[in-house]
């Protein structure tokens, strides 16, 4: 279903077609509550098995809920990793058509006026909370294509899930895996008037930048900025939360605007916005704070020397 | 070659090392101090991947030319002359 870094890096596949084929044969036989039972008896196996995600999900745990002990702690990780494999569900529930999802959206109408403004389009920053896949659903309304830029190699299944959104084609994908990590073919579609959205929580390579969030310094991703800066568009903080069975809530309303204030303290700049992020997602994931959900311990390692922005990784 | 192609690769030369210059503001070079040959990243102007992405835009904005996104665009980014090359061969296509 998902994928993770292993010891190396390297990110290891978790799930197969086999299993997107039982989890939509389910929600055809007993929608979406009975597959949301499944996904319960499924994630205990995680709970047990799957080392790494609940270390990842732990050190989240733990600087969310600091006073708690083990057991609420352990009950923490196992209603995250629920949450998880629900998001997975809706995410089949839509594709499969067998019905849709409820909207509330905040920002919207700024978004169409910054698209409408200009022919070029914008950087979208999402993170793993909620149900970014769902919520890419709801800016079908946009008229415009977006491109997540992925590495669909990671896993073929889920590809295949992209390939055939309610909106069509209008959901593409981008490669990680080139000389310059994808920015080259971002730097153009947003050129086209494209929407480029980008993981903000997930690390692929070495380039990141460390910020503060609860409580502590983490590592975060800094491709969408560097991205937004060298064509300077704004950058759009795509989030979401799951408030009932069949509607989410999906805010727009955080828009970072990027310029570097000059060559020497391009460091800095990045530093800040990467920052103005991660206070944002502390807050967001406040709010549903079972549904943020972690592929790697964003915490560890943060307090060593970042390596300055434009030195490897996979932007290079 | 022909004196015309000299000439033409001569002028786009010129026109990357003041783009390089005034937009990615390097300060310690100018368009003088920069050699045809001068390496690109880690050697030479010792500009790095932020570099890199603000290039890309700007030989699309100024020249409408792109950069491929393989192999092939590593070697481009090798050094003025190289990307020197790739853009006159894309503003003159039957010039090759």
């Amino acid at each position: 279903m998902t994928t993770r870094a292993d010891a190396t890096g390297r990110h290891r596949k978790r799930g197969n077609r086999l299993g997107f084929w039982f989890f939509k044969a389910t929600i055809r036989l007993f929608g979406l509550r009975g597959a949301y039972g499944l996904v319960h008896l499924v994630c205990l196996h995680y709970l047990f098995f799957d080392r790494q995600s609940v270390e990842a999900t732990m050190a989240y745990i733990r600087r969310r809920f600091p006073g708690r002990g083990y057991m609420a702690r352990i009950l923490g990780v196992y209603r995250i990793l629920v949450n998880q494999g629900k998001s997975l569900v809706d995410r089949y529930y839509l594709i499969s058509g067998l019905g849709t999802f409820e909207y509330e959206v905040q920002g919207y109408d700024e978004i169409k006026r910054i698209l409408k403004d200009s022919d070029k389009g914008l950087v979208l920053l999402t993170a793993h909370v909620g149900n970014w896949q769902v919520t890419m659903n709801s800016l079908g309304r946009l008229d415009n294509t977006v491109r997540l830029l992925m590495r669909p190699e990671d896993n073929a299944a889920v590809k295949e899930t992209l390939d055939v959104y309610p909106h069509g084609d209008k959901v593409k994908t981008i490669s990680t895996a080139s000389f310059m990590g994808g920015m080259i073919e971002c730097a153009k579609a947003l050129d086209n008037g494209e929407l480029v959205s980008i993981m903000g929580d997930r690390i692929y390579g070495a380039d990141w930048t460390t910020a503060r969030i609860l409580g502590a310094e983490a590592r975060f991703p800094h491709a969408a900025f560097t991205l937004a800066a060298a064509t300077e568009r704004p950058v759009v903080v795509v989030l979401s939360g799951k408030i009932s069975t069949k509607k989410y809530s999906v805010d727009l309303s955080h828009i970072i605007r990027t310029r570097y204030t000059s060559r020497k303290d391009r460091q800095k700049d990045i530093e800040k916005w990467v920052q103005e992020y991660a206070t944002i997602l502390e807050e967001y994931s406040g709010e549903y704070p079972y549904q943020w959900y972690l592929f790697h311990d964003i915490w560890a390692g943060a307090e060593r020397q970042a390596p300055p922005p434009g030195h490897g990784g996979d932007g290079s | 070659m022909t004196q015309d192609k000299e000439q033409g690769l001569a002028e786009v030369r010129e026109k990357i090392k003041k783009l390089l210059v005034e937009e990615l503001a390097l300060e310690d070079w100018t368009v003088e101090t920069i050699a045809d040959d001068e390496i690109l990243f880690g050697q030479g102007l010792e500009l790095d991947s932020l570099d890199a992405v603000e290039i890309v835009v700007l030989l699309q904005r100024h020249f409408k030319v792109d950069i491929p996104d393989n192999e092939m665009g590593r070697e481009i980014f090798y050094s003025v002359d190289t990307l020197a090359r790739h853009v006159h061969k894309n503003l003159n296509p039957g010039d090759s």
